[in-house]
């Protein structure tokens, strides 16, 4: 039995479908990302999770039981909010020791169980101040340990990091991973940041207008996206799409054709756990395809080169360089790679890609 | 125009307001510390030998200690009693979706539109009839009427700009509607339920024509008493001027106490 599941899960404000029959499954312990542009209604899923948006349709279990329409507090969830939440007259202690107050805890166990939060945040010496007194990276240790405290179920974090800068933002992420493990209860979050959902998940929840588009690992995703949505949304830089034609269909090889490709050829094989390609995936001669390539799988390389591109601009990132680079039609593709190559604008760029690193997608956008 | 001298005619500016603002104020208590010939004196004396005398004569007075006690009960139970009904019909206001809440809303700030002058009969002729005349009741109830749209007003308001987020983080804690408002609602509340009390107060403390027409001897407030000296042929301005100054007091203290808030409040929205 799935610890939380979500079925035909549907939210209506009027006419306006949010989410559109969401269901997965997930299991005790999991670390859930909800991840997708804004508007996709990941952050309705999670609060509808909470129990803070009714459901308009479908059924929600946590832990065997069903929660549909069951009182927030009741569900033992407890909830990270995007703006930390915390109440702003009330000292850290109080913060965190609210909900055990809710539930008429004992005076000496609230203490116990704040302490204990505190510790495992560091935030122990900041318990008598009050929230504007302490800065953000603070307020959010302060939001998770108010979370902690409960023991709760199941934890829901609403984009908690992303009002935090670069610096804090990585050393949080790496905190909540490190609270996941020791924990190790089930947790749902939800962000836009693809780095975050991909460091963090066991399993990623690509989200689109109100529907899952894809449900997997972090590596599932990154080498096995199931169309070009989720193949563009996950990885960074963002993938390159390039429109294509099938010349030749073998039984496990794809030669394509487009006037950037060397000798306008291209041979694309089978990539490792990704879908399958040439005939048996069903892409026959003539079908239009799109190409997938993505920017870290670009390289520089005169002495076997699959593309021409001609160099548009390079920044510079220190121990790698990104260069846009346009094909003969078409817009500018991004390579990643790695040291400083010395590339002007207008250069000539010789690049290889591995046949088994292309990523292809019929005329739908669904992978071969 | 150079900072310096901006800020000299920002200065003058300052003073001409001030001056204007508090000379009648001045006049006031110095009128109260003079004899009768010396307030009728024209032109009139700036310089005097200020005596308490007329202080003596109301204190003496008992009609005045009485009044001013009334005044005190009154105002007093009005004034918590509007922040009592006004604050929870504020927070259902600013957080509840309900039929009519639109037209409740526009009905509360209308029942500010209106000239009390108005209804000061048909308030007198129903107070007649419930034999509710010359109590400190009628007086509660219809100030009431008067401040509990202003407690609503500016408490909606303010708690509106509560965010929603710590709502619903209470809730997801076990936090009832109840302990939602007391808990957060309430004390993240106090800039603006402190400035419709302060409101509620003032306004009360001032009234004088409902308290005029309503009450008889038992329950005359402050107000009623310092203008009841104006009568037959004689004018005391001394005794009028230091009951003006006793009623004065009250509020004045009250309000330097909590001018901090008051400031607070009153520019609260302005930079949302």
């Amino acid at each position: 039995m799935a610890f939380l599941s979500l079925d035909g899960i549907v939210k209506r404000y009027g006419d306006h479908t949010v989410v559109d029959g969401v269901g997965f499954r997930a299991e005790k312990g999991e670390f859930i990302v909800f991840v997708g542009p804004s508007g996709c209604g990941k952050s309705t899923l999670l609060r509808m999770i909470a129990g803070l948006e009714e459901i308009t349709a479908g059924t929600l279990a946590i832990d065997g039981r069903e929660v549909t329409h069951v009182e927030p507090a009741a569900r033992q969830v407890a909830m990270v909010f995007q703006s930390y939440a915390l109440y702003p007259h009330m000292s850290v202690f109080e913060n965190m020791a609210f909900g055990l107050q809710m539930a008429k805890m004992p005076a000496d166990e609230i203490r116990r169980r704040v302490e204990e939060a505190a510790a495992i945040l560091q935030i122990g010496p900041l318990l008598q101040r009050k929230p504007r007194q302490l800065s953000g990276g603070q307020r959010q240790r302060v939001a998770i340990g108010r979370a902690i405290v409960r023991h709760p179920k199941l934890f829901l974090f609403d984009e908690p990091l992303s009002n935090l800068d670069a610096e804090l933002r990585t050393q949080m992420r790496i905190e909540i991973a490190r609270l996941h493990q020791k924990l190790g209860v089930t947790m749902v979050y939800v962000t836009h940041d693809q780095i975050e959902a991909m460091t963090l998940a066991d399993r990623i929840v690509v989200l689109r207008a109100g529907r899952i588009e894809q449900v997997g690992t972090p590596s599932e995703l990154y080498d096995a996206p199931v169309n070009t949505f989720v193949a563009g949304f996950i990885g960074s830089p963002r993938m390159n799409f390039l429109p294509a034609t099938v010349a030749e269909a073998a039984e496990d090889r794809l030669t394509l054709t487009h006037p950037s490709f060397v000798d306008g050829r291209l041979v694309a094989a089978p990539r490792r756990g990704g879908a399958r390609v040439g005939a048996r995936g069903g892409a026959r001669v003539g079908d239009r395809v799109t190409v997938g390539l993505r920017p870290e799988h670009l390289a520089l390389d005169g002495a076997a080169p699959s593309l021409r591109l001609r160099a548009e601009m390079t920044e510079n990132l220190g121990g790698s360089t990104q260069i846009y680079a346009r094909p003969a039609d078409g817009e500018a593709l991004s390579i990643l790679t790695p040291g400083r190559p010395a590339v002007a604008a207008g250069d000539e760029l010789p690049v290889r890609v591995a046949p088994e690193q292309i990523y292809l997608f019929d005329g739908a956008g669904l992978a071969i | 125009m150079t900072g310096r001298s901006a800020r000299l005619l920002h200065a003058l500016g300052l003073l001409v307001t001030l001056s204007f603002t508090l000379f009648p104020f001045y006049w006031m208590v110095s009128s109260s510390l003079k004899e009768q010939a010396a307030l009728l004196a024209s032109p009139p004396v700036w310089l005097f030998r200020p005596t308490l005398a007329n202080y003596a004569e109301i204190f003496a007075d008992q009609k005045v200690s009485g009044a001013i006690l009334n005044s005190l009960i009154v105002v007093c139970t009005t004034t918590f009693l509007a922040v009592c009904l006004g604050t929870p019909a504020a927070y259902a206001l600013a957080r509840f979706e309900f039929r009519g809440k639109r037209d409740l809303w526009f009905w509360f700030i209308s029942n500010r539109m209106i000239s009390p002058i108005v209804l000061a009969l048909p308030v007198y002729l129903l107070a007649l009839q419930v034999n509710l005349l010359d109590t400190h009741l009628v007086l509660i109830l219809i100030y009431l009427t008067f401040n509990l749209p202003i407690v609503i007003w500016i408490c909606t308001d303010q708690f509106r700009s509560i965010p929603r987020d710590l709502e619903q983080a209470a809730r997801l804690e076990g936090a009832d509607q109840f302990t939602i408002f007391r808990r957060i609602y309430l004390p993240l509340g106090v800039p603006g339920i402190a400035v419709s009390a302060i409101f509620s107060f003032i306004f009360s403390w001032n009234e004088l024509l409902y308290a005029l027409v309503l009450t008889r001897r038992q329950v005359q407030t402050a107000p009623v008493v310092a203008t009841s000296f104006m009568s037959g042929y004689e004018l005391p301005w001394g005794k009028i001027m230091a009951t003006g100054t006793v009623i004065v007091l009250p509020v004045t203290l009250f309000a330097l106490a909590v001018s901090r808030h008051m400031v607070r409040g009153l520019t609260m929205g302005a930079t949302k």
